[in-house]
């Protein structure tokens, strides 16, 4: 065979894939774990674009010359812009829009409802105010009243409201971003922590792994849920920052734990003592060489902790707890002194256990597809 | 017959009632708007730590020199069962029992006909079930069966039923001296001393006589600093003295001649017989293995008597024979019912259940319960329920140190921006009269005419507000304001009880209100100690909360007066006024009732004038009665907190 067969032969050899790639794909088989990945996708866009999704509202309108986006006063108040605070305009859009300005329009979220408040009659030129109490079934169940056939169009509650008339979809969907928020960014907190001090205590062991260990188990014991109490009763206006703090700062053990033994076994192996052969720097054999390697198993956890995050703040929320806002929790908690508004209870149920299940059932992929014993004795 | 002990505890009463049963509905829980000054309820709470003199010795004149030096006037002693059986002949049964109990209580006027119908006294004994059991519920155990330690709602209901006060208050909150104990009271000129002459037919359940020596008895041990008796201390130090000048005759010496001091005389009463020589070695009562004894089966004078007690679950009381006999004949009413259990259930859904089965017969419901979970034939298949007025209101006080609230324009401003009829109607599902300040319309002290609750307005609102300087100078949406030489932004702290969701509902109705207008409300809910501690310490902005029904408005000088404020009281909103200051010396100095109800009336307009807090509603009480039970009718408390309350109810036959 001529030598240059052999080159050519390697050429068209694949370049094996990569650790991630082949995860990936694996995990990419998963049907349920995949389902759920676009789950939370579209959970995230939902978060994201609740403004635009479900709002009282307008996302642009165009007002005595100039453009607004006061859809953005959802995220923060001050990013409304004032004009609508001025001559009486006292941010109500649809009727003032056009009184005070004919020529203006505007592009309205899907629903207009609000979450925070009860949508009065005419409102909405012509629909109907929000109903309160069991009248607040959703409106896609609710029997046309036979007395007096009402010139106004039904009000649109497509989850129902709460009992002082609040449209419970509304809440749903703004809920939906600081549930997830508090759950990615918790997790980041807890993330970045725990692989640093794993990472560290693996890698140098000895006198650094017994003290940072020895951390670990201290904070281990830390109940999270008696913290944020604490936190919250101290801090004059607690807001889902401190919350994620909270639960960040205390969440990290497990991932401290996992990394650790990660960098344990992984320091023994051949590239590390190459590297090490090599020169290269220890922050480097750390963070470039082990860290890729390590973090597969760390996932999992991460995946995990994002889900009893968020059951931790419909908790709070529950118990009447933290910031204000519309949330899951506060749903559920209207809905246990209204048990017989079954509304309150079973869409946020619904919302909590489908981001939770999504959750785990992503952790779940992702351990299979990247623990070898799970993914060779698998079914693919 | 027998009601509250010292005049502080009506107002203590509603304060442990809803701190315990999580408040059914004030918007925050409620604390009484307290009797007695502050100093005196100080020296209460520090009796507890370190004991102290209380009470200086007094050496009393004899009664010979009594008589000379004053000039007595007789103050009425009443059958307190007549009357109320006087004023249901005058308010007849508006339909008969069947009909009553056939309706749904869907309105007020269903709700007039089954209180009115239904609240019917006996028509003969014939009818009385006298075999009948009343099995009342209880949010919690009493603590104690001493009735001077009682502290909370729980134990003033059986001390009420077990324990003889020789003065006692109608549904109207007009004290009289009890017939069934007293035969004459009387007072001197200058209403420092009233003299009461006991009836010579009253024993204890043990047969020994109920005599004065009891009475000067039971005084001395309240005002003992090292018995445990806070509760019903603080009101009772008001006097100076009590002497018991022979067995029947007991007089009340006063510090100062006020309006109130008869309501300082309404303490419970314990057997000196048993106490006087057990007291020195174990001065909490209910320590040494003498008074475990008798706090297990106590000596008691009332109505009823301690039958079997079962920690946690029930007290049963039973009908006391030789209360209403004595030497084989009848001299007092004969108590309806042969045996009174109170249910101890803490939970108000599982008492909710407890009512629906029949477990008990009558449950305090909260307003939720009353409106959605109470409205089904499987609750009216034994059960009817009734509601009253109370004179409880509900607020948001501001701080008046604060400088977002100094002007009155804006505390007007802010009654105008807040919607009162979503609140109303929304919130509190229509169950409440919309707040008219310090007094209830249907009181006696009330101003005449009332003054028209707010109604929303936001254009008002805003200009009331520019008129005070705020208006959004800098353009950025919110009003603002220059305040030494710094523009300060409207955006203020709203307190809120973590606990209440009426409250909740409210903060955030209001903070939707006043975005409309340019201002930030952030709502803080906070545990109710600590909000107590905030607002005693004048470390708020504005909070929501309610005071319980108090007895006598002059009660209401804690909570308005300059002094309050300088001593600590529970002026929470640092208000100050010498008007209405020395309109409140005025008022605790007058006797004439109608005279009274003018300057408590003029109090309660410069009041609503000024707007020191935004009165938001009237607290209703909310019942389940079983429909075996007659008699009920509703004082501005409850349907038992006055005389005859519990003792007018009754079952008929079959």
């Amino acid at each position: 065979m001529a030598p240059s067969d052999i080159t050519a032969e390697l050429k068209h050899l694949k370049k094996s894939p990569g650790f991630w790639k082949e995860t990936w794909s694996r995990f990419r088989k998963r049907k349920l774990a995949v389902t759920a990945l676009l789950f939370v996708i579209l959970m995230g866009l939902a978060g994201l674009f609740s403004p635009a999704i479900v709002g009282a509202k307008p996302v642009v309108c165009y007002y005595k010359g100039h453009y607004y986006f006061p859809a953005m006063g959802y995220y923060n108040p001050t990013w409304e812009n004032p004009v609508f605070n001025r001559d009486k305009f006292r941010k109500r859009y649809p009727v003032n829009l056009k009184e005070k300005d004919p020529n203006s329009w505007a592009i309205w979220p899907l629903v207009y409802q609000d979450p925070v408040r009860r949508i009065f009659e005419n409102e909405w030129p012509g629909r109907a105010g929000n109903p309160t109490s069991e009248d607040g079934i959703p409106s896609w169940l609710r029997k046309p009243s036979e007395e007096t056939p009402s010139q106004l169009l039904p009000a649109i509650n497509l989850f129902g409201t709460t009992s002082n008339g609040i449209d419970v979809f509304a809440q749903m969907v703004h809920g939906t971003r600081s549930a997830l928020m508090i759950g990615f960014v918790s997790m980041g907190i807890a993330g970045a922590i725990g692989i640093l001090v794993g990472a560290l205590a693996g890698y140098f062991g000895g006198w650094v792994d017994a003290v940072l260990s020895r951390a670990i188990e201290v904070v281990m014991c830390i109940p999270t849920l008696v913290l944020i109490l604490a936190l919250l009763a101290i801090v004059s206006r607690p807001t889902i920052w401190h919350m994620m703090a909270v639960i960040g700062a205390t969440g990290w053990t497990g991932i401290a734990r996992l990394t650790r033994a990660e960098f344990l076994r992984l320091k023994q192996s051949d590239f590390v003592a190459a590297a090490q052969v090599l020169g290269v720097s220890r922050f480097r054999i750390i963070f470039r060489h082990i860290l890729p390697n390590a973090l597969a198993p760390v996932l999992v956890p991460i995946t995990f902790g994002i889900a009893s995050a968020i059951l931790i703040e419909s908790g709070l929320r529950f118990l009447s707890f933290g910031p204000e806002g519309p949330s899951w929790g506060s749903l559920l908690k209207e809905g246990r002194s209204n048990y017989e508004m079954w509304w309150l209870i079973v869409f946020p149920g619904l919302g909590i256990f489908s981001a939770v299940l999504a959750y785990n059932l992503i952790g779940e992929g992702l351990q299979e597809a990247t623990d070898p014993r799970l993914r060779d004795g698998g079914r693919d | 017959m027998l009601l509250r002990s010292a005049s502080t505890s009506p107002v203590w009463l509603l304060v442990f009632s809803l701190l315990l049963c999580g408040c059914p509905s004030a918007p925050s829980n409620s604390d009484g708007p307290a009797s007695g000054d502050s100093t005196s309820s100080s020296t209460g709470d520090a009796a507890g730590e370190m004991p102290e003199v209380l009470l200086e010795s007094f050496d009393p004149p004899t009664l010979e020199e009594l008589n000379a030096k004053v000039q007595w006037e007789s103050l009425p002693v009443l059958d307190g069962m007549k009357r109320f059986l006087d004023f249901k002949k005058e308010n007849p049964p508006l339909v008969s029992d069947a009909e009553a109990l056939a309706l749904k209580n869907t309105g007020p006027e269903q709700n007039k006909k089954i209180v009115q119908s239904l609240g019917r006294p006996p028509a003969n004994s014939e009818e009385v079930d006298w075999d009948a059991t009343f099995n009342r519920h209880e949010r919690m155990d009493a603590k104690s069966t001493n009735p001077i330690l009682g502290s909370s709602v729980a134990e003033f209901d059986v001390a009420e039923l077990t324990t003889p006060s020789l003065f006692t208050f109608d549904w109207n909150f007009v004290p009289f001296g009890n017939d069934e104990i007293i035969k004459s009271w009387e007072v001197s000129a200058d209403r420092l001393v009233d003299k009461v002459v006991l009836r010579d037919d009253v024993t204890w359940s043990d047969g020994k006589p109920f005599t004065a020596h009891d009475v000067a008895f039971t005084f001395q041990t309240i005002m003992n600093p090292k018995v445990p008796a806070v509760a019903v201390r603080s009101g009772t130090d008001e006097l100076r003295w009590v002497h018991a000048y022979d067995d029947h005759t007991v007089v009340f010496f006063h510090k100062e001649s006020l309006a109130t001091n008869t309501w300082n005389m309404l303490f419970p009463i314990i057997p000196k017989h048993i106490y006087e020589n057990s007291i020195k070695d174990d001065p909490s009562l209910g320590q040494s293995d003498y008074h475990i004894k008798y706090e297990q089966a106590p000596v008691t004078c009332g109505p009823y008597e301690y039958a079997s007690r079962d920690r946690g679950k029930e007290i049963v009381l039973k009908r006391r024979d030789s209360w209403y006999m004595h030497n084989g004949q009848e001299v007092r009413r004969k108590p309806y019912f042969k045996e009174v259990r109170f249910r101890i259930i803490e939970d108000s859904n599982t008492a909710l259940l407890a009512l629906k089965k029949g477990e008990i017969d009558e449950a305090e419901l909260a307003p939720d319960q009353w409106v959605s979970q109470t409205d089904d034939d499987e609750f009216y298949r034994l059960n009817t329920k009734a509601m009253g007025t109370e004179w409880s209101q509900a607020y948001v006080g501001w701080n008046l140190k604060v400088p977002f609230f100094a002007d009155k324009r804006v505390r007007q401003a802010m009654a105008y921006a807040f919607d009162h009829e979503e609140m109303l109607n929304n919130v509190c599902f229509g169950l409440y009269e919309p707040g008219q300040g310090v007094f209830h319309p249907t009181s006696w002290m009330a101003p005449k005419p009332m003054p028209t609750p707010y109604k929303q307005d936001l254009d008002k609102a805003e200009d009331l507000l520019d008129e005070a300087g705020w208006d959004d100078s800098d353009g950025d949406g919110i009003r603002d304001h220059e305040i030494d030489g710094r523009t300060v932004k409207f955006e203020f702290e709203l307190v809120v009880a973590s606990g209440s969701d009426t409250g909740m509902k409210i903060a955030q109705l209001l903070k939707s209100n006043l975005d409309q207008i340019g201002i930030i409300c952030n709502v803080k809910p906070t545990e109710f100690t600590v909000m107590q501690e905030l607002a005693r310490t004048h470390k708020f902005q504005a909070m929501t909360a309610g005071w319980g029904t108090g007895t006598d408005p002059a009660t209401n000088k804690n909570l308005w007066t300059t002094k309050a404020l300088e001593q600590n009281g529970r002026n929470y909103s640092a208000y100050s006024n010498p008007k209405v200051d020395a309109l409140f010396e005025q008022g605790e100095r007058e006797f004439d009732r109608a005279k009274r109800a003018e300057i408590y009336g003029e109090i309660a307009k410069i009041l609503w004038e000024d707007q020191p807090y935004m009165w938001l509603y009237y607290r209703s009480s909310f019942f389940g009665f079983n429909k075996s039970v007659r008699g009920y009718m509703f004082s501005p408390r409850n349907p038992f907190g006055y005389n005859p309350g519990f003792l007018a109810l009754w079952k008929p036959k079959g």
